[in-house]
């Protein structure tokens, strides 16, 4: 059945809103130490997929198992297994309230009870790993979008994720802003980090993933490996979605 | 026989008032008091996954802000003790009035609070792993709560006008002992007049002090 190797299963994925059934019937997995990269046309899916990895939607039907826990199984405690899958959304979604170093340590001291001298100096590591190393004290809306998104990278990464899940992380960034967020994110998957990417960034796909997804119409329609993806796609949808680019 | 104003009057007046007015700045603090509470609850309550909380919170608001407050306060003095047994006096009545009629209209500012900040916070909050709770409490509370400011002076300032219906319950406030040194001198004119200056001196500072601790808020959110 379920290969315990693998960070993340799922099975048989159906989501409905409604009447309107947008995952029909989606099998995934992914190794521990794999890239993937889901591309698909908007309202295609993706996201959807994504965030249900995170339990950030309510399935349909299906299993999602991550890191040996079934996520939608009601002995499960959602909370931990949300703190060790990490999420980078689109929209960053920064806590305006609270300066950088606090978003980093909230989840240190509310979630792991790390003392608040420790969560920082995790956090500093980690705004300095980013590329952030002046910013702790200062507070969201005094930062550029590439910046605000390294941060909260950061901030998934001080929970020590084994997966992270980045929802179209530089879909919302000014063209000369996206670099330095994909670097951040090429050099967490030369560290090995498990990572699940919905993105349009083509490049990134190409040279950084180990595997890429084309979902169209709610289901995978295309998996390869990147060089096999884009030189030789086979599916008459992603032929199109490619040629549009 | 013209009209004389004598601005002498409301000099004399003024003094008289004291009482009256203490009595007011208590209700309305006390009164807001708890119903900042009472507020926070049912607002809540409104957003609350369980649809018992929903309905009974959203049943409390509507009979709340459906009826008059001069009915409620008659209601709670004169009507209740006939049912319950237990006279309360006025003051106790007029507090529990504001606190439960504010209380509606505050549930509404909290609720709406609430749904403005954007969806986003909520799951970047439970992604991380925190807990519902734990996300409401440090995520959303201190974000809704700044947006709430504005319209709780708004609440602050109805609420503190809205003590003058206490008279009828006879609660001894500010509009009441203007209405009682009116009584014994017959100047309408000049005593009513000192009592509405005392009641707009109270709803400015009121306006004042609010916009200069939303300033301040946000201050501290930019630096």
């Amino acid at each position: 059945m379920s290969d315990t190797s693998n960070m993340i299963e799922i099975r048989n994925l159906h989501k409905n809103y409604g009447d309107i059934e947008v995952i029909k019937g989606v099998d995934l997995s992914v190794k521990q130490g794999e890239v993937v990269v889901i591309l698909g046309p908007s309202g295609s899916g993706k996201s959807t997929v994504l965030r249900c990895i995170n339990r950030l939607e309510e399935i349909t039907s299906g299993s999602i198992v991550v890191d040996g826990y079934d996520l939608y199984a009601k002995e499960t405690d959602i909370n931990y297994v949300r703190s060790e899958a990490g999420m980078v959304f689109q929209q960053f979604n920064l806590f305006p309230h609270l300066s950088v170093l606090q978003n980093i340590t909230i989840g240190l001291i509310k979630v792991r009870k790390m003392d608040k001298a420790e969560a920082d100096k995790i956090a500093l590591s980690l705004l300095d790993k980013v590329g952030l190393p002046d910013k702790a004290a200062a507070y969201p809306d005094q930062l550029s979008g590439g910046q605000k998104q390294r941060v909260a990278i950061a901030r998934s990464l001080a929970m020590n994720p084994k997966v992270i899940l980045f929802d179209e992380p530089t879909s919302a960034l000014d063209p000369e802003l996206v670099g330095e967020v994909l670097d951040v994110m090429k050099n967490l998957a030369d560290e090995g980090m498990t990572m699940v990417v919905v993105t349009h960034e083509m490049g990134f796909a190409r040279e950084v993933a180990d595997r890429v997804i084309f979902i169209a119409d709610g289901v995978i329609q295309e998996e390869e490996a990147p060089d096999e993806f884009f030189s030789n796609p086979k599916n008459p949808r992603l032929k199109d979605f490619l040629g549009k680019l | 026989m013209a009209f004389q104003f004598k601005p002498e009057v409301m000099v004399d007046t003024l003094p008289l008032l004291a009482e009256g007015l203490e009595l007011t700045i208590y209700i309305t603090l006390l009164g807001l008091a708890f119903g900042f509470i009472i507020g926070t609850v049912a607002g809540l309550g409104r957003l609350s996954q369980n649809r018992i909380n929903r309905s009974l919170a959203g049943i409390y608001i509507e009979i709340i802000r459906g009826t008059p407050m001069i009915v409620q306060a008659l209601f709670l003095y004169f009507g209740v003790p006939l049912v319950s047994g237990v006279r309360i006096d006025p003051i106790t009545a007029g507090v529990i009035t504001i606190a439960v009629n504010s209380g509606a209209y505050i549930a509404e500012i909290v609720r709406g609070a609430v749904q403005s900040i954007d969806a986003g916070q909520f799951e970047a909050g439970r992604s991380i792993g925190l807990t519902h709770n734990q996300t409401m409490l440090s995520i959303i509370w201190p974000q809704a709560f700044r947006r709430m400011i504005p319209p709780l002076g708004n609440q602050f300032i109805i609420s503190l006008k809205d003590t003058s219906l206490l008279t009828v319950i006879g609660v001894a406030e500010l509009t009441r002992s203007g209405q009682e040194i009116v009584a014994v001198n017959f100047r309408s004119f000049e005593v009513y007049l000192t009592v509405a200056i005392v009641y707009l001196c109270m709803t400015l500072s009121i306006a004042k002090g609010l916009r200069w601790y939303e300033k301040k808020l946000m201050a501290r959110s930019r630096r």
